[in-house]
């Protein structure tokens, strides 16, 4: 019972601190948000820039060791400074994991939902235009 | 049932928890130069802007629009017309391209490129703007796309828009009036490029857009909004837009085409 209310404590806290997207670009013409992808690794360059900060990470396939450089993209960085932010929250070396949508055009990209950082275990939300995405 | 389900609640909440912490470290952060305190406004016991406060009035009595806003929400800016496309009164032609737009899911919208918005979709841009009013002019600066709007107050007219000299633009030409608390902006000349919200309402160079301004406190302008455009639609047709002023926040700078790259992945669906 306790853990039930915590949950929906959690949902409504969320709701209620729900801040707009900045709008650049249409979501749904670029990412598809039912499909939904986490991926961990270590970062390899950040884009601290307008419209869209991005920041790309080194992903390793388990399973055939190969490693692929996915880009992710993130909302505006005046957008993420005023959500808690700032330009050096994601550094190259960092490891992360990040969830969020992937693109629709078989591009190595994703728009990221919420970043993990694996040496804090600090989560970011990284303002997602992603209707349906944490924020 | 409960072991797969307690994971998720702890997740949740120690997201929220860190969600909330992020927010106060933020606002600390960016005290340091951006949210520098505003002179000369109503405050609460706490310091904070007093956003329940008179609305402030001009030297000569009139509404004074100047601060620091952002809209209340995006539901406008994502579409108009929300689950009643039926208020909106478009002429076929105009409804084809509406369905054109959202069946590619607003893929070829300006924005894509770093174009602007025009009025009305730029009041409904979730991005900080910063109202500057003068008995003269009042302008408005854009923290999106970094571009400015200026409405006269000067008495001026609306110009002719039909004749080989005048210029379209995205923002359009704009003179405003004052009825009593509100200020009434008149919005001509516009460039027929812009749409009108994300879904993609259409617009025209015959387009001719009547927004009413008021501000009922401190912390909130109100703008009622009527669309006129009598080659995309049959009849005007109005709607809302809710503005809230944050308080001891300011304009941080944003050059769209410092790192735009999402143009060659916009495939629609």
């Amino acid at each position: 019972m306790r853990l039930r209310q915590s949950f929906w404590t959690a949902i409504i806290a969320l709701t209620a601190v729900a801040a707009p997207l900045a709008a650049h670009h249409s979501f749904a013409a670029e990412y598809d948000g039912s499909k939904q992808v986490t991926m961990s690794g270590k970062v390899t360059k950040v884009e601290w820039m307008n419209p869209h900060a991005f920041f790309y990470v080194d992903v390793k396939d388990e399973k055939t060791g190969q490693v692929t450089n996915w880009a992710f993209e993130l909302n505006s960085p005046n957008y993420l400074m005023r959500s808690g932010w700032t330009k050096s929250s994601l550094k190259v070396d960092d490891l992360v994991t990040v969830q969020g949508a992937m693109s629709r055009d078989g591009n190595k990209q994703v728009n990221a939902s919420t970043v993990k950082l694996t040496a804090t275990g600090k989560v970011l939300f990284a303002g997602s235009s992603d209707p349906n995405a944490p924020r | 049932m409960m072991r797969f389900i307690a994971p998720l609640l702890r997740v949740t909440s120690v997201a929220a928890v860190v969600f909330l912490l992020a927010g106060t470290a933020h606002a600390q952060f960016l005290d340091e130069w951006v949210n520098y305190k505003w002179k000369d406004v109503p405050r609460t016991a706490d310091g904070k802007v007093n956003l329940d406060a008179p609305a402030p009035k001009t030297a000569d009595g009139k509404t004074d629009f100047s601060g620091f806003y952002m809209p209340r929400d995006f539901s406008k800016l994502i579409s108009i017309a929300g689950n009643k496309p039926e208020d909106i009164p478009l002429l076929p032609a105009a409804r084809a391209i509406y369905q054109q737009r959202i069946d590619t899911n607003g893929k070829d919208h300006p924005g894509v490129s770093c174009l602007p918005s025009g009025i009305p979709e730029k009041l409904s841009i979730p991005d900080g703007l910063k109202v500057i009013q003068t008995p003269n002019v009042i302008v408005f600066l854009y923290e999106s796309r970094t571009i400015y709007r200026q409405v006269f107050l000067d008495g001026r007219k609306l110009p002719k828009i039909d004749t080989d000299d005048f210029q379209p633009s995205w923002m359009g030409y704009s003179v405003g009036r004052w009825e009593g608390d509100a200020l009434v902006v008149e919005t001509v000349g516009s460039n027929g490029r812009a749409w009108l919200d994300m879904k993609g309402l259409p617009g025209t160079e015959a387009l001719h857009v009547t927004e009413r301004y008021t501000r009922p406190n401190m912390g909130i302008v109100n703008i009622d909004v009527t669309i006129d455009d009598p080659k995309a639609y049959s009849k005007p047709w109005s709607f809302k837009v809710t503005w809230n002023l944050r308080g001891d926040a300011e304009l941080i700078e944003s050059i769209c085409e410092e790192n735009s790259k999402d143009a060659p992945h916009m495939v629609g669906k």
